[in-house]
Order: C-alpha cells, then structure tokens, then sequence
C-alpha cells in the first residue's frame, strides 16, 4: 500500500489528537481529580497510536502506547498522577516532534528511551486502586440492539452548514421513509436551537442495508457523515465533529482563488466594454458571466473559511508556559472558537495573537500577591473570543490586570518627541498610535518574554496588511481589551476608485461612509487641524493631494469629498475625482521604506494598470 | 419537459429574484402567490412539480399553507424560503411536510442544489 498518499491526512489528524492530548492536560491540571480530562486524554493518545502504527511508526507507536499504559491505570485514580503531568505535557511535545521527523523518514532516529524510561518508574508507583470509574457516556458499551434489529446511526452534519437543526430533521424525515425511527438523540427540540452542533444519533429499525440507509440521508442535503454502529467509535466521531471537512492541499486552493481573481478582474472589464456596446447579447452574456463569477467568489471564499480554533487551539499552552515561566496565576479563557475566517488571514494571526498574550500576561496581569492587595482575585483571568458580523470579525485579547501604565509611557513618549509637550489626558486610541510607533518601547518592555518576536509596531501593521484595525480600551487596575477588527476575507473587495493627479487609488467600500462635494466654505479648524463641517458634525479633513506629495495641476472647481469611517472616527479624504467602483484583487504588499503608511496594499485594475489601495484605518 | 413551480413569498423583490434563478436553470414558473391562502388555491389549480414558500406571510403564513397542502397532497414538494434565525419555524414547516428549505440571501447554486433534491 502506497502510505505517501496517506501522510498529509495523518500530518493534520494527528496534530489534531497530540492539540487534544495538550488540552486534556490543560484541563486534568486544572482538575486534578476530575475522570473526564484523563479519559480525553487516553482517547485522544490511543487514537494517535493507531493512526501511528497505520504509517508503520514504531518507535512513535512505542511511546504512545507505553504512555496510554500508564493513562488506562489513572483513569481509576487521576489524583494520584498529578506529578506526572508535566512528564505527560513532556511526551506530548515529543511525539508532535516526532511525527514531524518521522514523515521526512526519520522514525527509525526518534530516540525516546530517557522519557519511556521515565514511564517505565510512574507505571510501577502507579498502581490500580480500584474499580474504573469512567463517566457514562466516556467508553460504555454499545446500547444493545433493539428487537427486530434496530440499528445506531449517527449522523453529522457539514460544519459550515446553515441550520443544521432544520437539516437534521429533514435528514430524519428522509430516515422515516425507511422504516422506524426512535431514541432520536439530542432531544429533538435542540433541533430548534441555533447552538446544535449537527451532531445526532437515533435507533432506525428497518430492512435496507446500510448502503441505502446512508444513501437516503445524504439525500437531506449538507450530510458530512453518516455512520453506523455502537457508540464505541466515540473518539473517531469526536474528532470527525472538529474536522468535518475535507482537506484540500492549500495550495490547490490559493492557486483557485487567484485564478477566480483574476476572472473578476477581467468580468470587470468585460463589463466595462458591454456597457459601451449596443449589442444587447453581449450584455446579456456579460451579465451573466457577471453573476456566474459572483457566485463562484462566493463559493471559493467560503471554501477557504476556517474555523478560528485552528489557530487558537495552541494558545492555552503559550499562556500556561508564560504564567509559569512570570510566576503569574492565570486563568485562561476562549470563546467563539468556531468563528469563520478567511484561511488566508487566520494564518497570518498567530505570531500578533501571541504577542498580545505576552503582553497580557507579562505587563497586564499582576502577582499573585500585588493583586490580592488590590482586592482582586489572586488568579488573573485572560480572555480570547471571536465573532463575526457580515463581513467583519472581531477577535478581543482580554484581562483583568492593571492596565497600561500611562504615568510611565507618557513622559517616554513626550521625551520621544511622539506626543506635545505637556500632554496629560491621553486618550486610548492615541496611547496605542505612541505605543505602536516603530521601536518604541519602554525599559520594562523589552523583558525575556515581550521582548522577543514582534513588537506592538509590528503587530498593527500585520492586522493592517490584512485590510484590519486595532483598538485599545484600557483603564488603571481594571485591565486592558484588545480589540481586532479583520475583514472576513481578503483577496477580493469592492473598492471606490479615486483619482490625484495622475494616478488612481482604490479605497475599499467597507472603510467608506458616504461621498460628499468638498465645499471650501464648510472648511473650519479642528483642535489646529483642517476639518469639514458635515451635518453639524466637524470631521477632520486629509488633503490626499497634499498628503502624497502629489505636484501638478490642481483640478479647477469643485472637488469630491470620501467620508472615511473605521471604529467610529471619521474623516474626510480630500481627492481630485471619483471614476467609480470595481472589485479589486488584493495584492500582497511589502511597503518600500519611506512610502507613507497611508497604503494597505496593491492592486491592478480592469484595465491592467497598477493602483494603490488606501488604508482608512491609517487616515482617520 | 420542464418542471413548474409556484413560487410564493408576499415581496415582488424575493418571488422575481426565486423566478430568475430558477427559469435560468430551465424550470417553467407557472404561478406566484403573494399570501399563504393563494398559495394554497394556487397549488390546487396549477398542480405544479414544486413550490417555494416563504415562512412569514400576509393571511396565512408559509407554514399553514404547507399543512393545507399537504393534507390533499402528501407528496407536494415544498421548498420553504426563510431567513436567518427562523430555525424553529423551519422546524415546524418540514414536520408539517415541508421536503427542504434554502436561507436568505440566496445563492443561486444553494437554491438549485435544494431544488434537485426536492424533486430528486
């Protein structure tokens, strides 16, 4: 058998089971009595070793069934291996290591004597003290078959699916016309409910086969897998709810999406072109050629959509290693782990998440000791959650800890020549636009842990590459939120075109609030600044012409206005013309030194020439 | 020959947006309903292969229409049409016989893979 063909599903899989084995661990810390994280762990470790052995790994094979040894003995007794947790953390490390080396070849090199060793001593002092005690449900046996022949079928639901609930019943509807169906579990009326994770079970009694039986249900739509049989394949249906998906190379769909950008580009001009004709079956065709793209975008973007767990799931362990390693209590808290994000941008998350962590845990939460005389809990509590609207995503690093210390950062940055002389009141979206400034950082800053990879700096413009913004919220001994603001997907956005000079540059829709005429006698001061008066509200103004450095005939009469908005601020892009809307083709950016931070990316238009793509965020 | 349909919903908007995705995939519109009566007057004059309902609707609403229907027809191919949030409601509707249901907005490929399954 050809086991190459296997290696990528077994790469991704079995990274789910060891992310598994280190959350399991997370939680039997936590608890060290509790049965539940132990059997997780057992589950997720023997799982691992099977898909192992399959590739013909011994030596990992080894460890993991040497370690699930050792687990089938705690499962009776968890308390008693408290001490052996960090041995268990130790080998879960290695093992993710190991399959690494082991599918470039190098299974035979793995050497893990030092650590069986060390599970060889636990083994003996860990003897069994009693009966198993496995909650119900963990490893029971398989319900009996019913009379007649009942069988268990379960069924999951596609996770991307809209009202999985509706789906399930139809999907038992579609059951009933083969025959009998009870001991439908969830209840029935979780069905109703927005939160079922499309996961069910019910007894069919019937005389088709099994074949058919899956058949008829997939016939209900968005059916990821249907499968027969005791509830002992628990752990294989567990892993099948996080990965209800198929895996496709990345690449393969990069590679698509590029492609479907590029037929975007050129409906666009397609359009163009049918709009100045007057033969009525090119536009016809162009228009639906119009929708067909329309509707293949949308199924490409939604392919890419990845659940933000994916990126998320390491983060326990970065806060717990830090906590440790800072002699902090932390607690540490994920929600909306099943947010969508565009595959694309959730990757480039990780490295500015953690830095925000850090952040929170070396700067944000305070000692144990400092916090019990501030009269808080001794344990702090850091928070990651992610939700969605529309077409935005916002991801939130939260603690309790004491805040951003303005007292020190202020006279620093005033000091930096990054804020007025005499500044006292500063308000949090100017704190972060100092502590963002390229290499600033005060001396308690730069510690061994903040100090290391990406700077606050570095973190803005990531989230700004990504068509995103950052906001701070921050007050004196109650903490500090981050707060991320992230397109849903990149690639491809509808953005206004504006002309200076010669050039044209795109701004996206999604930072726009309306378009207005410029009237010089609306001009008025704000705070030293250029504003515009816009229905009785002043909005500072920004002279793109002015701002870019652009010479040449100023156009004669009156110019348009582009009403900017992004979390609330406002402002008024000043441009020579507006020459409409188009769908662009975010193009990856690496700004040259010295271009002005006003740009987000590029992109070439329907007519092939080039255009930057302006970052509202930047400008208001 | 061409599969009819009876497209129902009480906005123009929605019932020429419903007729457009699915006379461009080659079915015949024969009717449209504005309310959940007409639906069902209409389902019984026009017999047609498959009908898309929506859920909330001026005198007599999608889910009541689907009963009706179904009561002279258990095998009407109901489509239901509805819009996020209204999970109980679709619920309902298909254990009153609704065969499949589609979620604004709508995309044209979502509604024509629900299509084929109702009439597969």
């Amino acid at each position: 058998m050809d086991l190459s063909r296997y290696a990528a599903l077994f790469l991704t899989e079995s990274r789910e089971q060891l992310s598994a084995c280190g959350q399991a661990l997370l939680d039997w810390e936590r608890t060290p009595g509790a049965v539940e994280p132990v059997v997780s762990l057992f589950r997720a470790m023997h799982t691992f070793k099977g898909m192992a052995a399959a590739m013909g790994y011994s030596n990992l094979t080894e460890l993991a069934h040497r370690t699930e040894s050792v687990l089938d003995l705690l499962r009776s007794d968890p308390a008693a291996g408290r001490e052996l947790i960090d041995l268990f953390f130790r080998i879960t490390d290695a093992l993710e290591q190991g399959v690494g080396r082991a599918m470039e070849g190098g299974d035979a090199k793995l050497d893990f004597a030092p650590l069986l060793a060390e599970l060889d001593q636990a083994s003996v002092s860990t003897t069994p003290t009693g009966s198993w005690a496995i909650p119900a449900g963990a490893a029971e046996p398989s319900p009996a078959p019913a009379a007649g022949g009942a069988r268990e079928v379960r069924v999951t639901i596609r996770s991307g699916a809209a009202m999985k609930g509706a789906r399930a019943m139809l999907a038992i509807r579609r059951a009933e016309s083969l025959g009998s169906v009870s001991a439908v579990r969830p209840q029935p009326t979780t069905f109703e409910q927005d939160d079922f994770d499309g996961r069910f079970s019910f007894m069919l009694q019937s005389p088709a086969d099994e074949n058919e039986i899956a058949t008829a249900l997939r016939a209900a739509g968005e059916v990821a897998e249907v499968a027969f049989g005791s509830a002992a394949a628990e752990p294989a249906a567990e892993a099948a709810g996080r990965g209800r998906q198929i895996r496709i190379d990345l690449r393969r769909l990069d590679a698509l999406m590029n492609q479907v950008g590029e037929l975007v580009v050129a409906k666009g001009r397609l359009a163009e072109l049918a709009e100045a004709s007057d033969s009525p079956e090119l536009k016809a065709v162009a228009a639906r050629i119009g929708r067909v793209t329309g509707d293949l975008h949308g199924e490409v973007v939604q392919a890419r959509m990845t659940p933000v767990w994916q990126v998320f799931d390491r983060f326990p362990r970065v806060v717990r290693d830090l906590a440790r390693q800072l002699g902090r209590r932390v607690r540490f808290e994920v929600e909306g782990e099943e947010t969508q994000l565009d595959r694309a941008i959730l990757d480039d998350l990780g490295e500015p998440l953690i830095h925000l962590l850090r952040n929170a845990v070396d700067h944000g939460i305070e000692r144990p000791a400092a916090r019990k005389k501030a009269g808080k809990p001794e344990e702090g509590l850091i928070r990651i959650s992610a939700s969605s609207d529309r077409t935005t995503v916002l991801i939130r690093v939260i603690d309790d800890g004491k805040g951003i210390d303005r007292k020190r950062i202020v006279p620093e940055a005033i000091a930096a020549g990054l804020l007025p002389a005499g500044s006292t009141e500063v308000p949090d979206d100017v704190l972060l636009r100092v502590l963002s400034q390229p290499g600033f950082s005060t001396a308690e800053k730069v510690t061994d842990v903040s100090g290391r990879g990406m700077g606050m700096d570095a973190v803005v413009s990531k989230v700004r590459t990504l068509g995103g913004s950052v906001e701070v919220q921050t007050a004196p001994g109650s903490g500090t939120t981050f707060t991320l603001r992230l397109p849903m997907t990149l690639a491809i956005v509808r953005a206004l075109l504006a002309r200076v000079g010669e050039e044209r540059y795109a701004i996206p829709l999604a930072g726009i609030a309306e378009t207005v005429e410029f009237l010089p006698d609306r001009v008025a001061a704000l705070e030293g600044r250029e504003a515009y008066v816009l229905r009785e509200t002043l909005v500072p103004t920004v002279r793109l012409r002015d701002r870019l450095g652009v010479t040449g005939a100023r156009p004669a009469g009156r110019v348009p206005a582009v009403i900017l908005e992004v979390g609330g601020r406002r402002a008024a892009l000043v441009v020579d013309a507006l020459v409409g809307q188009q769908e662009i083709v975010v193009e990856p950016f690496d700004a040259p030194k010295g271009t002005l931070p006003v740009f987000s990316g590029a992109t070439i238009l329907g007519d092939g020439a080039p255009a930057l793509i302006v970052d509202p965020a930047a400008l208001v | 020959m061409s599969h009819t349909v009876l497209v129902c919903d009480d906005a123009i908007f929605m019932r020429t947006m419903i007729s457009d995705i699915l006379a461009q995939a080659g079915f015949e519109v024969v009717g449209e309903a504005e309310t959940g009566r007409e639906a069902v007057e209409k389902y019984r004059q026009l017999k047609p292969d498959l009908v898309t309902m929506d859920i909330v609707m001026p005198d007599m609403g999608g889910i009541e229409a689907v009963r009706e229907i179904c009561k002279d027809d258990a095998d009407a191919r109901i489509l239901m049409c509805s819009a996020m949030g209204q999970q109980a409601l679709v619920v309902e509707a298909i254990q009153a016989g609704a065969k499949d249901f589609v979620v604004k907005p709508f995309q044209p490929s979502r509604v024509l893979e629900a299509v084929q399954r109702v009439l597969g």
